[in-house]
C-alpha cells in the first residue's frame, strides 16, 4: 500500500473510530452522572468521601456488571463509560494492526501485535495484583 | 452532591485547559488538583487521570492523524517500548508508597518546566542509521514552500529506553508524558519537531490506556471521581485547542513554568513532612 493510501485510510476512519467510541463513552458517562443525581445523590456523597478516606476501592465484577447497568445502577453505567473509553486506543492500535497486516508488513505486524498483547496483559496484571 | 460535581468539574476543566495551551496534557494539572485541592488520595488521583489523558488524547490524536504529521511506524516502534513500561508502572503504583510517589511526581514537574523552557531544534536527518533504515522509519514533511522534504532518523534503541521510562512514569502517575516522549524523539532521535509532538499526540492514548487497564482491572479507579474528570478534562482540553490559535502562549511560558515549578514545591513538601 503507498504512503498516499494509507494517510487516506488514516485520515478518514481513524476520526470516524476515535470520535464514535469516545462520544459513546461520554453518553455512558454522562447518564450515569445523570442518574447518580437524579436517584442516589446521597449514595454519591458518601461514595466520595470514603474515596477520600482511601476507601471503597473495590473491583466492578463484570458477569454482575450488565444486569446492574439494566436495572439502572448508576455506577454500573460509569464502570461501562470507563472501559468504553479505554477501547480507544485499543481499537487505534487494533486498525494498525489491521493495516499492516494489509500491507504485508510483517514486522510491523509483529511489533503492534506486541502493543496489543501489553494492553491485554494490563488487565490480567490489574486482575491478579 | 451539586457542589461536589462543580468543584470536580471546575478543577478538571481546568487542568485540562491548561494542559492544553502548554501542550504538556491535562494530566500533569489533574493529579496536584485532586491531591491538594480536593483531598483525594495520590492513587485515586492516577487512576483518574490515566483515564482522563486517555480521553483527551482521543480527541487530539484525531487532528493530527488527519493532517498527516503522525509517523505512525516511529509510533508503533516506540508503543512497544511505552506499554511495557506502562503496564510495569501502573503495577508498582499499587504497591510503591504514596511518599514516592509524590516525590516523582514532583521531579516529572521540574522535568516538564525544563521542558518547557527548552528552545528545542527542527533539524531534519537525510541519512538515518542501519536500524531506523531497516525500520523504514522515514517519513516527509512539508517545507515552507509545501514541497515534500524526507527525513530519516536515529537512535532508536536509545529513544526506545527513554520511552521505557516515559511509560513506567505514565503508569506510576497517571500522566502523559508528553514532554519525556518529545525529548526521546526530537533530541535523541531527531525527528522534526511537528512530526515527534503528533506521533506523542497519538501515542499518550496507548501508553496511558495501558496503565488505566490495570487500574481499572484492579479496582483503583474511583467511578465517582473518575467519571466527572473525564469529562472536564475533555471539555476544558477542547476548548484550550480551540482557543490556542488566539492566544500568546509563548507569553505564558513563564506563567506556565511557576505554575509548575509551584506543584513541584507542594507536592515535594506533601512528601517530606508527610501531609
Amino acid at each position: 500500500m503507498s504512503q498516499l493510501e494509507e494517510n487516506r485510510i488514516l485520515r478518514e476512519w481513524t476520526p470516524i473510530l476515535l470520535r464514535s467510541i469516545l462520544i459513546a463513552a461520554m453518553i455512558f458517562l454522562i447518564v450515569g452522572l445523570i442518574l447518580d443525581y437524579t436517584f442516589a445523590p446521597d449514595y454519591y456523597v458518601q461514595r466520595y468521601q470514603a474515596v477520600q478516606h482511601g476507601q471503597l476501592l473495590g473491583k466492578e465484577k463484570f458477569g454482575l456488571l450488565y444486569d446492574r447497568v439494566r436495572a439502572g445502577n448508576p455506577h454500573a453505567v460509569l464502570t461501562i463509560g470507563l472501559f468504553v473509553l479505554t477501547l480507544v486506543p485499543l481499537a487505534r492500535v487494533a486498525f494498525c494492526f489491521m493495516l499492516f497486516i494489509r500491507e504485508r508488513d510483517y514486522t510491523y505486524v509483529a511489533l503492534t501485535a506486541y502493543v496489543l498483547a501489553g494492553l491485554i496483559v494490563g488487565v490480567l496484571v490489574g486482575s491478579v495484583g | 452532591m451539586l457542589e461536589i460535581l462543580i468543584s470536580l468539574f471546575a478543577l478538571s476543566i481546568g487542568a485540562g485547559f491548561i494542559g492544553s495551551i502548554s501542550g504538556l496534557g491535562g494530566g500533569v494539572f489533574i493529579v496536584p488538583a485532586l491531591v491538594i485541592l480536593a483531598h483525594m488520595p495520590m492513587k485515586v488521583a492516577v487512576g483518574a487521570s490515566l483515564i482522563s489523558v486517555v480521553a483527551t488524547s482521543a480527541g487530539a490524536s484525531v487532528a493530527f492523524v488527519r493532517d498527516g504529521w503522525t509517523n505512525l511506524k516511529v509510533a508503533m516502534v516506540l508503543e512497544c517500548a511505552t506499554v511495557t513500561g506502562a503496564v510495569i508502572g501502573a503495577y508498582l503504583a499499587g504497591v510503591v508508597p504514596t511518599v514516592v510517589l509524590e516525590l516523582l511526581f514532583a521531579a516529572m514537574m521540574l522535568q516538564s518546566a525544563y521542558f518547557t523552557i527548552t528552545k528545542r531544534g527542527d533539524d531534519i536527518l537525510t541519512k538515518g542509521d542501519a536500524l531506523a533504515e531497516r525500520l523504514g522509519l522515514g517519513g516527509e514533511v512539508p517545507d515552507v514552500d509545501g514541497h515534500p522534504v524526507h527525513y530519516e532518523v536515529v537512535k532508536v534503541p536509545q529513544g526506545g529506553a527513554l520511552m521505557v521510562v516515559a511509560g513506567l512514569m505514565s503508569g506510576l502517575l497517571g500522566i502523559g508524558s508528553g514532554a519525556l516522549k518529545v525529548m526521546a524523539m526530537d533530541y535523541i532521535m531527531h525527528l522534526p519537531l511537528k512530526v515527534s509532538s503528533a506521533t506523542s499526540n497519538f501515542m499518550i492514548g496507548v501508553t496511558a490506556g495501558a496503565g488505566a487497564l490495570v487500574f481499572l482491572a484492579r479496582g483503583d479507579v474511583a467511578t465517582t471521581i473518575a467519571a466527572p474528570v473525564a469529562i472536564g478534562v475533555t471539555a476544558g482540553a477542547l476548548t484550550g485547542s480551540r482557543l490556542l490559535p488566539h492566544l500568546k502562549v509563548e507569553a505564558l511560558r513563564t506563567v506556565f513554568v511557576i505554575i509548575l515549578v509551584l506543584i513541584a514545591a507542594e507536592m515535594g513538601w506533601r512528601a517530606l513532612s508527610g501531609i
